[in-house]
């Protein structure tokens, strides 16, 4: 699906200016960040697993740079280099490209080397707002490329966070949950854990050393590990500080002192993960879902409702819209609000466009703090296939 | 540096490693030696016609295999596994030659009294990343051999740093947080305050002979293998 050929090169190119103007418009500024990046930025925000599917080289002078898998973290940078504070507000827009590694007989709609258009806005505090004109936006362009007949799939990742924060659990437990999260059979297994609390992990920890550690009383604990380690000669050393140490054997002991996770935590949040619904009726199912419980989430809830409801005024059919709330899991530097569009050609498998918001990667960029930020981006690829029936 | 119709024979240029495949083959029979100089780097084997030596390093036969510019080698299995992710479809294993033995593994520091196994790993690299704002880095020089055994573990989370040496001391100097590396005795991990994880034993390794399904396999070449695997009861 790459565009080989000039004429197709030329559509595509045509198209893009049709968006772009749309974006453009709607007070983005269109930018061209570098298509060679520093591989760390993205190795070290995203993980190992992007590694296997970004292409990573190093340059004559050793630096270890990639090919933009998305240009998301480029956006970020770029806006970090203009503005020493990176909650600056600003509204960008791109055409471009970016790379992606595909195995051998991957489907045409996954092209190793793709184009996108698209938005990022930073530092909107009015979160709800800039989600929804993200949409807007985002589906504007789509309409002026000529495409009608589309779907829209959104999640929401702040729900499930609020969840977590509200349900009656010890920090270290809420952290767990999160860091599973985006793997379904590990997040099953750590919640079955919690509720059962079989740790049967073995450990090369002593229980007369345990015995001697107190949750309440870290400092005194911190001296107890340095002088099991002293008396075995066992030298400290490496990137984790003794109070690291502590801190994850104290979490062993406190582990062992709590009262298991209850039963109707652990089944209100598989519940929750489970629902699939028109995203109106799935207000309503999350209602039901709490109800008689002691659990209130109703500063998400409210802004899951107040983001539908203005996605509605700007005229965006929320009636035909889809909630889904295992979306994002697998995206892993989205932080709340998710969405992606899909056309019946191409499939869920193949959106023509997605986004979201995700607040804490201009913090992962380098920025002292964290930045709202939210965009999204359109496949121009796979419009184009779409709209001239190629797909 | 051969005929066309000729069987390249990988040999490992350096070392105990080419010390022991000699010692092997001779054992067999086979009496491999450098032709020209003594630093030289090819071969023959005295009495077996069609058959070209080339002497090289055990990471270079593995090459030469993968590519098929060698029909058989002497190397070890994890530079195999290492370096084709599709090893099967390009070589096969004809027989393990019980030396070479050593043990790829995920060390980490001793004084990480509170991990054992893979899981805790797993369970501490939440609050790692929260403490040190990244993920954990390991540091090996097998990338693909620790990247599929981490993530078939559930760690996904973490940064390889490739090492082209001297891996062991990574932790200490603070480049890596802990390693994935090879290791015999477990006595260069254990000088540098390094312990493996129960369950961290990625591949237990050692030499083997290996054929090329990628090279081309003539007549006269298969009848030059045929001999040299009688001999060596393949």
């Amino acid at each position: 699906m790459v565009a080989e050929t000039a004429k197709k090169f030329e559509a595509l190119e045509a198209q893009a200016a049709k968006i772009m103007s749309v974006f453009i418009k709607a007070g983005h500024e269109a930018v061209a960040p570098a298509i060679i990046q520093p591989a760390s930025v993205f190795l070290d925000v995203i993980g190992e697993t992007l590694r296997a599917r970004t292409y990573v080289f190093i340059d004559p002078d050793g630096e270890e740079l990639c090919l933009r898998p998305d240009l998301t973290v480029p956006t970020c940078r770029l806006h970090m280099e203009r503005h020493l504070e990176a909650k600056t507000r600003a509204k960008y827009c791109y055409n471009g490209s970016a790379f992606r590694f595909q195995p051998a007989g991957a489907p045409v709609a996954h092209p190793r080397e793709f184009r996108q258009a698209g938005i990022e806005s930073f530092g909107g505090t009015e979160r709800a707002k800039a989600e929804a004109q993200t949409v807007v936006t985002i589906l504007d362009g789509l309409k002026a490329a000529g495409l009608k007949d589309f779907k829209l799939h959104i999640g929401d990742l702040g729900l499930f966070r609020a969840l977590l924060e509200a349900a009656d659990m010890p920090l270290r437990w809420r952290r767990r949950l999160m860091h599973q999260f985006w793997r379904p059979d590990a997040f099953r297994t750590e919640l079955k854990r919690l509720t059962t609390l079989a740790f049967d992990v073995p450990r090369d920890v002593p229980t007369e050393l345990l015995a001697k550690l107190d949750p309440e009383r870290p400092d005194d604990a911190e001296k107890q590990v340095a002088a099991y380690l002293d008396t075995r000669g066992v030298e400290l050393f490496g990137t984790r500080s003794l109070s690291e140490i502590t801190e994850s054997l104290l979490s062993i002991v406190a582990d062992s002192k709590t009262q298991p996770l209850s039963a109707d935590t652990a089944s209100l949040l598989e519940s929750y993960i489970r629902v699939v619904a028109p995203a109106r009726a799935a207000g309503a199912r999350l209602r039901d879902l709490l109800r008689g419980g002691n659990i209130d989430i109703s500063e998400a809830f409210d802004a899951y409702q107040k983001r539908l409801q203005l996605l509605a005024d700007a005229g965006v059919d929320v009636a035909h819209a889809d909630f889904e709330a295992e979306f994002g899991r697998t995206l892993e530097y989205y932080t709340g609000f998710v969405f992606e569009v899909v056309v019946p050609s191409l499939g869920r498998q193949s959106p023509v466009a997605g986004g979201g918001r995700y607040d804490t990667l201009m913090r992962q960029c380098g920025s002292p703090e964290d930045v709202p930020a939210v965009g999204g981006a359109i496949h121009t690829e796979r419009l184009l296939a779409a709209l001239t029936g190629d797909a | 540096m051969s005929s066309a119709e000729s069987l390249i024979l990988a040999v490992p240029s350096k070392g105990r490693l080419m010390e022991q495949t000699i010692e092997t083959f001779a054992a067999a029979g086979l009496n491999v030696r450098k032709v020209g100089n003594a630093r030289g780097y090819r071969g023959e084997v005295e009495g077996v016609p069609n058959v070209d030596v080339a002497f090289i390093s055990a990471s270079e036969i593995a090459r030469y295999l993968k590519t098929g510019r060698a029909h058989i080698g002497i190397t070890g299995e994890d530079l195999v596994r290492e370096q084709m992710t599709d090893w099967e479809t390009r070589v096969s294993m004809l027989k393990p030659l019980g030396f070479g033995h050593a043990d790829v593994v995920v060390a980490v520091p001793d004084c990480w009294i509170d991990v054992r196994m893979m899981a805790d790993l797993d369970e501490i690299s939440g609050a790692f990343r929260v403490r040190h704002g990244r993920w954990f880095r390991v540091a090996t020089k097998y990338i693909n051999l620790t990247r599929r055994f981490l993530s078939s573990r559930g760690l996904t989370d973490f940064r390889i740093i490739e090492s082209l040496g001297a891996t062991e001391g990574t932790p200490a100097a603070g480049t890596a947080d802990f390693i994935v590396d090879i290791t015999s005795t477990g006595a260069t991990l254990k000088a540098n305050g390094l312990k493996i994880l129960d369950d961290g034993l990625i591949l237990k390794s050692e030499a083997n002979l290996i054929a090329s399904r990628m090279a081309k396999w003539t007549p006269r070449v298969r009848e030059a293998e045929n001999i040299i695997l009688q001999r060596l009861g393949v």
